[in-house]
């Protein structure tokens, strides 16, 4: 008989500090951050007359997918001043998300729920403030009083609106990215006790051979975590995008 | 806490998840696992509040890492990248249309120059004409001339030849008189009037060539 034993949630999500205030998670945030900084700081100094190559190659390749995947499609040519603001977003996220597979780290950092609902809050925070700024007040007329429906839906819709455009939108953003990586981080945390508990299954030599089964499971998910984790960032960004572009242009 | 237990008889694989405060868990001791936390000493790190409440200082942390690296992307890194892109565009661009209006002043001379071919080949096609009609009027002239040439001299011939045949009917027809003469004047004893027979003679010999 073999025992395998799931430790509690936070054993596989918390850390202790790396000194007072601050642990793993803000680690992945501030290295994010730098390696982002640092990509576009080497980019930049790169002779931009010469063909791209390396991590100039790299940061212009993110910067059109910004513009011509994201900004173009969601916002039009108007929105290319959101630019810098939905590449910080979606490299910081990026950056966040991957550590969940590189050895040694092994946690993103957007599994823990305090990066998504702090970006979360600040993309909220930004399409109404654009909102706003569009359209003045009107902003809250557009966005509770969509045009074309019979004035006594309005009962119906505008709470439905107001709930879904105030208050869902940030909840839906923070769970999304937060729910779809801590999920991963638990699947690959899974497959891995169970790959370990069954190699070392004392005893039962028979097993040793069933442990290959979750170990050829983790290797898939860690390559899948890769899609997810640029996935996850790339919905996050465009579904910013998309609040941003409505809130300025409600006719889109 | 929930324990799995995995009992293994024969070649079947039993799957049981049993709390270590149940009956069942009483006879399993959750402190034989062979379960290592990710943290050499996770306790070290408290409970913690939920997975699902922020921490603070993950917030902080999170919050002024983005906000750091958002505000330079906006203010430094994107603008100068961007700037180094549009100008290879425009570089690139310019160098288009350099390629264009070259490509353009190409076609412009090879017309000009295919232009130029034509009218030489036109003015050589008119002098090799103008010399072959030149060619062919020297060389009927040439014919002319040799063909007058081959007249008078055949006209010398057969004046020549008219009058060697003239000589030679002369010759015979004298001959044939005085053979005539000799054998009229053997056969009568009196000699014919030479001047007759010589009559006779040419007109004998004029009607066998006439006949």
């Amino acid at each position: 008989m073999i025992a395998l034993e799931f430790p509690p949630i936070n054993e596989i999500l918390r850390w202790k500090d790396l000194f007072p205030s601050f642990n793993k998670i803000a680690l992945i945030a501030v290295a994010a951050a730098l390696i982002g900084t640092i990509v576009f700081l080497l980019a930049g100094s790169k002779d931009p007359m010469k063909a791209p190559k390396g991590v100039r190659n790299l940061a212009e390749t993110i910067v059109e997918f910004i513009e011509n995947g994201i900004v173009m499609q969601t916002m039009g040519r108007d929105g290319l001043g959101w630019t810098p603001f939905l590449m910080s977003i979606f490299m910081f996220i990026y950056l966040c998300n991957v550590p969940g597979i590189i050895p040694f780290l092994q946690m993103p950092a957007t599994a823990r729920i305090a990066i998504p609902m702090f970006l979360s809050l600040l993309v909220w925070v930004v399409f109404i403030g654009t909102g706003f700024k569009h359209q003045g007040i009107g902003y809250l007329k557009s966005s509770l009083f969509p045009p074309g429906v019979p004035k006594a839906l309005y009962i119906l819709v505008t709470p439905i609106e107001f709930i879904s455009t105030f208050l869902v939108r940030p909840f839906s953003l923070t769970v999304r990215l937060f729910a779809n990586m801590l999920a991963g981080h638990i699947l690959l945390v899974t497959f891995a006790l169970l790959s370990e508990a069954l190699f070392q299954a004392k005893g039962n030599p028979g097993l040793i051979p069933v442990g290959v089964l979750p170990l050829f499971m983790l290797i898939f998910l860690t390559g899948f975590e890769v899609l997810v984790a640029f996935l996850q960032a790339y919905i996050f960004t465009i579904l910013t995008a998309v609040y941003i572009g409505g809130a300025a242009h409600p006719e889109h | 806490m929930r324990t799995a237990v995995v009992t293994v008889t024969g070649g079947a694989l039993r799957v049981e998840l049993v709390s270590a405060e149940s009956e069942e868990g009483k006879e399993f001791d959750p402190e034989d696992c062979a379960f290592e936390p990710e943290t050499s000493t996770p306790n070290e790190c408290g409970p913690g509040p939920g997975p699902i409440i922020p921490e603070m200082k993950e917030l902080a942390w999170g919050a002024g890492s983005f906000i750091v690296f958002a505000l330079l992307m906006r203010i430094f890194l994107y603008p100068r990248l961007r700037k180094g892109m549009d100008a290879r565009y425009n570089s690139i661009r310019v160098g288009h249309e350099a390629a264009d209006a070259a490509r353009a002043s190409a076609r412009s001379e090879v017309a000009q120059y295919e232009a130029a071919v034509a009218a030489a080949k036109a003015d050589a096609a008119k002098v090799v004409d103008a010399a072959r009609a030149t060619l062919e009027s020297e060389r009927q002239a040439q014919i002319d001339a040799a063909n007058a040439r081959i007249s008078a001299k055949r006209d010398a011939a057969l004046a020549d030849a008219d009058a060697a045949r003239a000589s030679a009917r002369g010759q015979i027809e004298a001959a044939v008189a005085d053979v005539v003469t000799s054998a009229a004047e053997a056969a009568t004893g009196r000699r014919p009037d030479g001047a007759v027979v010589s009559r006779a003679v040419a007109d004998t010999m004029s009607a066998g060539v006439s006949r």
